[in-house]
């Protein structure tokens, strides 16, 4: 278990580290001129060479990245004497836009993403495994036809036509919902849920469809195998056959995929969020690409990809618990 | 056991068809459960064994004793990681995939499931002439009154040449491997449980197939198989491997006659058999059946 | 093609624990339903064996599957089933799930694959039991698993119970089913190939332990197979089939020393023997013509 752990640790700070250097290499070497960024349009030579050396930007290359890591893990101290500024660890920089630090930007955003994942997320999964399961139990029957219609559907369309499809319908024509912002839960849950309710939806229509599909095609596979076979001989009573011999096995598989698509969410959704004006990360990388803020983008990228590394750890370890033939050795 | 499969039989003082010594193969194996350390397990343990010309070395063994890893090795289908494989003298055991060419179409192997080693898409034609096309060799004859001609050998309907794969049982599917190795004149024929997977009466055809080209062409057999019973009726002599050694070897009867290291003893009195009684008996009754018949012909 | 059928073992009707009459299993194809089996009649002393022997396509397995009620999607079967004064093709749902497992149980070909990989085969053993014994605790259902695997002598049981089916070996795969399937004490307990997967002298052990387990508790057996000599060690009955239907059927010691159908004395012919003259194995037709 501990080798394990270690392995997969070092693992992932490995992968995390070479993302750090592509992404570092990106935006701050072959983009345009980061101090050039910063001074905006009344720009003096005097003051681009001031921000250089704020940032760091004459020293060499190997040495601007041993800053940045060193900044990430201890944080740093941007410009020397009196206009020194630290930056406390995990320092990302500060956006070339606000001044604001990239870290507190993004932790701002993150309850934002993270309500629109984790609903969506919800939504998705009920709707998927259900219709899945139904369309096996159906299948080749009429609603097993009808749910595989909508799944086609689901799967088609993209997400900004049904984002605006709805709103249009719902919002402006019907008045059923508002126009969705962020708000916190706090103050009034219902008009939370009302808000993020249809973000949810677009949200999760897709990947509803998907999962739909994997459900009904594991489920019936898993009904043809011998050991169902063996249940039945046993003579279980029905439900204990279904929810022991075929649901769990049908489903192991889903929660990996669900592992991977929840972190990759929680990322941003960059389509919905910009789509509904809503201040999440995808949002957030979407403001600062069309600007060029490069710190911005540079954490929006590795905050999305340590979400991915995590939750494939995650599921990896999950996994070993859930199906007992990748027992972790002691 | 010295793990030799001991001498070529007589009138064959000369090198052998093939010969390999101490062939060792070795895996690299995940551990138990994840995050072990991986293990390497040696799969072939300094094998070594000869087939003669005209011979059948039948290689026997349970599963996991390594006898198609050493089949495979022999048939140059997988990397040796140690010893030796010499084919009419040469050595073969290292040579690359372009100085490989003369003894592939020497060497042909036959599988257990015949449609996963034949092309789906490929027609019998095609599937029989593709080496002799594949080495830019003039097909004698013709296709089409090449492959009738190896169609009637190994006894399947010559009409049926531009059937696929998926149209014949698969008894007819592994004579059309036969008729492959036919086409290319093969010397060796090594057969991977080759008749293991069919029904008795099948069986009985294609071992009988076997045996007919052994004594028209010449052929050579490697015969690799798990069911003794099977193993007697064609075998020469007779290899038996256990945990990647051969634990004995020598002429058939011999083994099956007086087995002389007692995993050779446990298998053999594995075999389940049909009551001695009843089988003079049932050969009795025929004799007396068919008399009958006479009688009645009268 | 004509049955031949000898007068076999039952001296009563009330001495057979089951007895199918006229059992068709049919399927739907392309150009209609199909049958698997045709118009079969199949006798089971209580306590007795009856092996089943055919080639593939023969309809043995699927002979067995009607019995329990498991046909595969689409199969359809009709004829009648008496077990032991029941007529099984009139129960309902719920009467047929009640009788599988605790007085028919069956066992199949592969182990490994009709063992559930997620659970230890106590919770699997133990399910069964408690599935047909309303009220039994898990602490008891337990302790029946672990005498049932102690029965069909897999070693160490108490702490095995707690194992996973791919910690176990092939041999011991099939002993868990063996003790699955005895675990209720059924009446018949029907084999679909048992040992067809296993090596040689795991086959063996299989085959001896089935014979002592047989002694010990009286069940009657079904053994499915396309092996004649496995058959001939384990049964006293032998019912060949071909195609659907049965060609020939008797005490295993008729159906071996002499053989009245054709078919039979083929398939006879065919088997290569470990301890018989070797020469051309007889064949259906000379050697290679193909139809």
């Amino acid at each position: 278990m501990t080798r394990f752990l270690v392995g997969r640790t070092s693992g992932m700070l490995g992968v995390l580290f070479v993302v750090c250097l592509f992404t570092f290499v990106v935006f701050f070497v072959l983009s345009p001129d980061p101090a050039v960024q910063v001074c905006g349009k009344n720009c003096t030579p005097e003051r681009i060479d001031q921000i250089r050396l704020n940032l760091g930007l004459d020293r060499p290359f190997l040495e601007q990245f041993t800053t940045f890591l060193t900044g990430l893990f201890v944080g740093r101290t941007y410009g020397v004497g009196e206009g020194a500024v630290q930056c406390a660890a995990p320092c990302l920089g500060y956006s070339f836009q606000t001044s604001q630090p990239v870290t507190e930007m993004l932790m701002q955003r993150l309850p934002v993403s993270a309500t629109l994942a984790i609903g969506a997320a919800v939504l998705w999964l009920l709707a998927g495994l259900i219709a899945g399961v139904l369309s096996a139990v159906h299948e080749g029957r009429f609603l097993d036809r009808f749910l595989a219609g909508l799944t086609l559907g689901g799967m088609s369309i993209p997400n900004y036509v049904l984002a605006l499809v709805l709103q249009f319908v719902l919002v402006v024509v019907l008045g059923w919902l508002p126009f969705p912002q962020a708000l916190p839960i706090g103050e009034d849950p219902v008009q939370w849920f009302l808000n993020f309710l249809m973000p949810w939806v677009v949200l999760a229509v897709g990947a509803a469809a998907t999962y739909t599909r994997l459900t009904r095609a594991n489920v019936i596979d898993t009904l043809q195998q011998n050991y169902v076979r063996t249940a039945r001989a046993k003579g279980l009573r029905q439900d204990l056959v279904w929810r022991r011999h075929a649901l769990r096995p049908a489903l192991t598989p889903i929660a990996t995929m669900f592992g991977m698509d929840f972190a990759n969410l929680l990322g941003g959704a960059l389509i919905t969020e910009t789509v509904f004006g809503l201040n999440g990360i995808g949002k957030l990388a979407a403001d600062s690409i069309t600007k060029n803020d490069q710190p911005v983008i540079m954490g929006v990228t590795l905050l999305a990809a340590f979400f991915v590394i995590v939750g494939n750890m995650v599921i990896d370890l999950l996994y070993s618990v859930i199906d007992p033939r990748v027992r972790i050795s002691a | 056991m010295n793990g030799s499969a001991g001498p070529a039989p007589a009138g064959q003082e000369t090198t052998p068809l093939l010969e390999a010594t101490n062939l060792v193969k070795e895996f690299k194996v995940a551990g138990d459960g994840v995050g072990a350390r991986r293990r390497t397990v040696r799969a072939v343990d300094d094998v070594s064994l000869t087939i003669g010309y005209g011979e059948t070395l039948a290689l026997v063994g349970e599963s996991g004793s390594g006898k198609s890893t050493t089949a495979r090795m022999l048939a140059r289908l997988m990397d040796v990681d140690g010893g030796e494989i010499h084919f009419e003298g040469q050595e073969v055991g290292q040579l690359g995939a372009r100085a490989l060419r003369p003894f592939r179409s020497s060497v042909q192997v036959v599988f257990q499931d015949p449609y996963s080693s034949l092309n789906p898409r490929h027609t019998v034609e095609k599937l029989v002439t593709a080496p002799l096309v594949y080495q830019k060799r003039k097909i004698p004859g013709g296709a089409r009154d090449f492959t009738r001609g190896l169609m009637e050998r190994v006894g399947l309907n010559p009409d049926h040449s531009s059937r696929l794969p998926s149209q014949f049982s698969g008894g007819q599917a592994q004579r059309i491997g036969i008729a492959r190795a036919l086409a290319v004149d093969a010397k060796l024929v090594i057969c991977d449980e080759a008749v293991s997977a069919l029904d008795v009466s099948v069986q009985a055809q294609v071992i009988n197939l076997l045996r007919r080209l052994r004594e028209e062409e010449g052929f050579s057999y490697l015969f690799i198989a798990h069911d003794l019973a099977v193993v007697r009726q064609i075998a020469d002599r007779v290899a038996v491997m256990s945990a990647g050694r051969i634990v004995e070897s020598g002429p058939r009867d011999d083994v099956f006659g007086d087995p002389q290291h007692d995993y050779t003893r446990t298998l053999l009195s594995a075999v389940p058999r049909i009551d001695p009684e009843w089988e003079a008996a049932r050969r009795r009754n025929r004799v007396l059946r068919s008399g009958a018949a006479d009688d009645a012909a009268l | 093609m004509p049955e031949t059928a000898r007068s076999t073992a039952p001296n009563s009707e009330e001495g057979n624990l089951l007895e199918v009459r006229d059992l068709t299993v049919s399927f739907p194809t392309a150009e209609g339903r199909t049958e698997v089996v045709k118009s079969l009649d199949l006798d089971v002393p209580r306590g007795g064996a009856v092996g089943i022997v055919g080639e593939s396509g023969s309809g043995k397995s699927m002979t067995s599957l009607a019995i329990m009620d498991l046909l595969p999607k689409g199969g359809q079967r009709s004829g009648s089933l008496r077990f032991d004064g029941t007529e099984l093709s009139e129960l309902g749902n719920a009467a047929m799930r009640r009788m599988r497992g605790d007085r028919i149980a069956m066992i199949f070909q592969d182990p490994l694959s009709s063992l559930n990989p997620y659970y230890t085969v106590g919770l699997q053993i133990e399910e069964a039991y408690r599935s047909h014994r309303r009220g039994v605790s898990r602490k008891e259902a337990r302790k029946v698993a672990i005498e049932a695997m102690d029965r069909v002598r897999i070693s160490d049981a108490a702490r095995r119970v707690d194992h996973y089916p791919h910690q176990f070996s092939g041999g011991m795969r099939q002993r868990v089913m063996i003790a699955m399937a005895l675990s209720m004490e059924p009446e018949l307990l029907i084999a679909d190939e048992p040992t067809t997967a296993l090596d040689v002298t795991v086959q063996a052990q299989i085959l001896d332990l089935m014979s002592e387990l047989r002694e010990e508790t009286g069940v009657g057996l079904i053994m499915i197979t396309h092996d004649l000599a496995v058959v001939s060690e384990v049964t006293e009955h032998i019912v060949v089939m071909r195609e659907g239907c049965v060609m020939e059927k008797g005490t295993a010691e008729q159906i071996f020393s002499d053989p009245q159908h054709e078919y039979t004395q083929l398939l006879l012919d065919a088997v290569p023997r470990i301890d018989d003259e070797i020469g051309a194995l007889r064949t259906l037709d000379a050697e290679g013509a193909q139809p």
